[in-house]
């Protein structure tokens, strides 16, 4: 059984993206499982002057300095306490920089075939278009995929 | 092997500009150092054909031609500045070429137009009269002339003592060597390449089979099968035993075996190398055959190729008999044959033994002693060539010990033992690795601190755990002393790169200036070495261009030596390295530093306000530029801050000192190492920062009387009569700390390049060792460390304190 499950899912993935929705609010939003590193539970932070708000400052990961992003803040939506529920999903780049952004609720890993994904409309109005990549349909809902280079670096 | 290749070649190069250099300064060649031009050149050469990087290998090649015919012809060299042009212009582009190398994209240079350049001048030097009469031979005939004369008496003396002294001597006189090369080596044509290039030196005549090595890549088929042929006569000063010694260190090579074609004839082994022994039983022993079965295996365990006569000895009682009156007949192949003979010798029941013919090699190693004189050569020569034969043609059936060989055989394994005796002690490693290891050994120390200072042991008295705890300690400081001092380098590598750079200046700018090292054996990370060097060129280019007077009357009019000085020290001063780049020169015009800087707009406040020191430091602001003309060197203004942007950036500083007219110095501090910091820790609000220990001077709480304040409200303290301005932690980083009231909290008097300040924070944690590291790259985009952060570091209990930087904070001040 476990043998079928692996293979049906390496069948997917072939001609499909697995992706990790986790939720800002009441929207849900994912992230290319590609990035994902590991999903850790929100701890201590060290605060770093001098830098820009949404970065809330760092954490150490297995001795490595990981700084931490807010989503929230990044969308320019309020800040809200951290409950049990507040995740810090960390996310590894090419270069082998890692990033951990905090979400308020990790969702499910879903895996979107190419049909699914439509480009994000071209609006620079609203703060966290911005960093949608594409829009994604899948099981009847609608679900935004992010950028994840843009949402650490513009 | 790329990475060794770059590593080797560059070594090389820097070894060939100090010889350069040396040699240019006594404005003489002396025989070693154009040997060792030679030899570099050499290396490069065969190192780089086998990389298969033919225009380096060609370029190589061009310089050795030409360094070959000043060797053997010594021409008058009309022009040694072309010469030295040429060849510092060539190394400079195989250094480029080898910088090319390292890149993703790598395209060959070609290399025609200074090969073109070295051949014109080495015809030139062809053409040139040769200096001593006697090698007045034509430089065409130059690779045989010059070496013949003294290397003929060794070429007769090679062949003589050759065991067969029924055949005749090789006609050509030639030792015929087979090379066989290590099984899957690849490319051997080009290994065998090397061979050549390694010994063609210090031979007078080179043959070998396969030709073509060089150009078709077939012949490495056919040295697999039938080994590579060399065919050779040692030139002066050198001996068959030693071109022998250098092919069998030549890397990847096998064995390589004498085939003196006399000696082949005589053993009648196609092999050759055969020495051939009888042997002698005690009378009585019994079972002969059977004990010279024994002899047999005994051989076979140390040495190939044994045959013996009778064959068949283990199934034939009778030959016993014929053993006892003829002797048991052993030949075998064997490098060293004395040991083997040991053997025989130890083996029970033998009585006696007899070599009747002695190895090949016996024959190269009688040579040595005739060559070294070769006046004395004809006279010299029987002698030794004599021995062997002697001995081998009269056996003497009674001695228990054969001494015959010994004299011959034993010289030849003697000399092995001598080289083999030296060993190697230095080993070259990846900087990577040692990154590795310095990292693995930080993450230890943070660890032992986890383990140490755990929460979990509070309170609870545990007497031997702290003994082993301390035991601990000691070792992962000493382990940390151990990997420091490995990555250690005396900066002298980084001084002789500006020998180069002002012997190239002092002939385009017309200037005499002599260059002095202090101190250059003081010893530096690596790392920090190789951020050095833009910078101290930087600054020595400065010296040379702007600092060292224009006019040499200009000197002599300021009561100078006409020749300028230029002086690079170094030495260690309370954990750091201080690296001084003085000069004698016309030193800075304050006043002219002062009138840039304000037509540039870079002052900030009135210029009557500046004291001297600053005005001096301006100059390493950016945009500044004192020298109204850009020149080749130095003058595009992004000079001195760049310098200091570099030096920073290593974790030192730089300041600048000068008299008007006498010159100026630059004064470089850098820390000995940049990961491990001995810092206090101390703490704003839930925020932990670490103060690097060598820039505390003193903590203390601050008495009301202390507190000062100034028109503007600034805050100052007062300490031991003198005030330092107050900088509050969280005012500056926007924190919210425990208290904001100075007489509560605690002040540290901080001091660095001379400037101090007083740094308020809420209490002090206590020391410790913190491993330095960089913040995440993320971070890296904000210019934190203009607010004095100048990285991070995980504690013992796995938080994270950020270290402070103090002479960034201060400067705000």
């Amino acid at each position: 059984m476990a043998e079928n499950t692996t293979a049906s899912r390496s069948a997917y993935t072939a001609d499909g993206v697995e992706i990790l929705f986790f939720n800002i609010g009441e929207s849900s939003y994912g992230i290319e499982i590609k990035y994902v590193q590991e999903i850790i539970n929100i701890e201590q932070i060290t605060v770093v002057p001098k830098i820009p708000d949404y970065i809330k400052g760092v954490i150490n990961i297995r001795g490595k300095v990981v700084p931490i992003i807010s989503v929230r803040n990044r969308f320019g939506m309020e800040e809200i306490p951290y409950d049990d529920r507040t995740c810090i999903i960390v996310l590894q780049f090419d270069d082998g920089d890692q990033v951990g952004i905090i979400v308020d609720r990790v969702q499910e890993v879903l895996i979107a075939k190419p049909g699914d994904i439509s480009k994000a409309p071209d609006s620079k109005n609203v703060n966290a278009n911005r960093y949608i990549k594409s829009i994604i349909e899948i099981e009847g809902d609608i679900k935004l995929l992010l950028d994840c280079d843009k949402l650490i670096t513009d | 092997m790329a990475d060794m290749y770059v590593f080797e070649t560059t070594s090389l190069l820097e070894q060939l500009d100090q010889i350069l250099m040396k040699t240019e300064n006594e404005s003489s060649f002396a025989e070693e150092d154009i040997n060792e031009i030679f030899r570099t050149m050499h290396t490069i050469k065969g190192s780089s054909a086998m990389m298969g990087l033919e225009n380096m290998s060609k370029l190589a090649h061009a310089i050795e031609d030409m360094f070959y015919i000043i060797r053997e012809d010594h021409p008058v060299i009309t022009s040694m500045e072309t010469l030295y042009d040429i060849i510092f212009s060539a190394s400079d582009l195989l250094k480029a070429e080898i910088e090319n190398l390292q890149e993703d994209e790598y395209t060959p240079t070609d290399f025609t137009e200074q090969m073109n350049k070295i051949e014109d001048f080495a015809a030139v030097l062809k053409g040139a009269p040769p200096a001593s009469g006697e090698a007045a031979a034509p430089a065409e005939a130059a690779p045989a002339a010059p070496a013949a004369p003294a290397a003929e008496p060794a070429g007769a003396a090679a062949p003589a003592p050759a065991a067969a002294p029924a055949q005749p001597v090789s006609a050509s006189g030639l030792t015929t060597v087979k090379v066989f090369f290590e099984d899957d080596c690849k490319m051997e044509n080009l290994r065998a390449l090397l061979v050549i290039n390694r010994i063609s030196e210090s031979c007078a005549e080179l043959e070998y089979i396969p030709e073509d090595i060089e150009n078709n890549g077939d012949t490495a088929q056919t040295i697999i099968k039938d080994g590579f042929l060399v065919k050779f006569r040692p030139a002066h000063g050198a001996s068959t035993e030693s071109i022998m010694e250098t092919i069998r260190t030549t890397a990847n090579v096998k064995n390589c075996e004498v085939i003196e074609r006399g000696s082949e004839a005589a053993a009648g082994d196609p092999s050759g190398n055969v020495t051939t022994v009888r042997v002698h039983f005690d009378d009585d022993c019994k079972m002969e055959n059977l004990r010279a079965l024994l002899v047999v295996n005994n051989v076979r365990d140390v040495c190939e190729d044994v045959t013996f006569e009778p064959a068949d000895i283990e199934d034939n009682a009778d030959t016993s008999k014929i053993i006892v009156d003829e002797g048991f007949v052993v030949r075998f192949k064997s490098d060293k044959p004395q040991m083997v003979l040991q053997v025989i010798e130890g083996t029970p029941s033998v009585k006696s033994y007899v070599v009747e013919e002695a190895p090949a090699p016996a024959a190269p190693a009688a040579a040595p002693a005739a060559a070294p004189a070769p006046a004395a050569a004809p006279a010299a020569a029987p002698a030794p060539a004599a021995a062997p034969e002697k001995k081998a043609e009269a056996p003497k059936p009674a001695a228990k010990k054969a001494e015959a060989p010994k004299p011959a055989a034993e010289s030849a394994p003697a000399a092995g033992a001598a080289k083999g005796g030296v060993k190697q002690s230095l080993i070259s490693v990846n900087l990577n690795k040692l990154d590795v290891l310095l990292d693995l050994v930080g993450e230890i120390v943070i660890t032992e601190a986890m383990v140490t200072s755990n929460p979990d042991l509070k309170g609870l008295r545990l007497d031997n755990f702290q003994k082993s705890a301390r035991q601990l300690r000691k070792l992962n400081s000493e382990l940390q002393d151990a990997v420091m001092s490995m990555r250690m380098v005396p900066i002298s590598g980084a001084f002789n790169k500006m020998t180069r750079i002002v012997r190239d200046m002092k002939v385009k700018l017309g200037k005499d200036v002599e260059l002095i090292f202090e101190g250059e054996e003081t010893e530096v990370d690596k790392s920090i070495i190789d951020q050095l060097n833009d910078p101290l060129m930087h600054m020595v280019r400065n010296s040379m261009d702007h600092g060292i007077e224009e006019n040499v009357e200009d000197r002599i009019a300021a009561g100078k030596s006409p020749k300028g000085k230029i002086t690079l020290s170094a030495y260690n001063a309370s954990g750091e390295v201080i690296i001084v780049i003085a000069d004698d020169g016309q030193g800075i015009d304050p006043e002219k530093v002062l009138a840039k800087a304000e037509r540039n707009g870079i002052l900030t406040k009135p210029a009557s306000e500046y004291s001297e020191k600053e005005i001096l430091n301006m100059i390493m602001l950016p945009g500044f530029s004192t020298n109204e003309q850009v020149t080749e060197y130095s003058g595009r203004g992004v000079g001195m801050d760049v310098v200091k942007k570099n030096i920073e950036k290593i974790g030192g500083s730089v300041s600048v000192d000068s008299k008007f007219g006498q010159g100026s110095s630059f004064i470089i501090k850098i820390p000995l190492s940049l990961s491990i910091v001995d810092g206090m820790e101390i703490s704003v609000g839930s925020s932990i920062f670490t103060i690097p220990i060598n820039s505390i001077r003193q903590s203390f709480k601050v008495q009301p009387n202390q507190l000062v304040k100034d028109t503007t409200g600034k805050e100052m303290i007062m300490v031991y009569g003198e005030c330092y301005p107050l900088i509050r932690l969280y005012q500056l980083y926007d924190l919210k700390p425990n208290t904001e009231d100075v007489f509560d909290g605690i002040v540290i008097l901080v001091e660095t390049d001379g400037k101090s300040a007083c740094i308020f924070a809420d209490e002090l944690i206590g020391e410790q060792q913190v491993v330095l590291k960089p913040f995440p790259a993320l971070l890296g985009n904000y210019n934190i460390k203009q607010y004095g952060m100048s990285g991070c570091s995980i504690l013992g209990d796995g938080s994270i304190t950020i270290i402070i930087d103090v002479s960034n904070i201060i400067s705000d001040f």
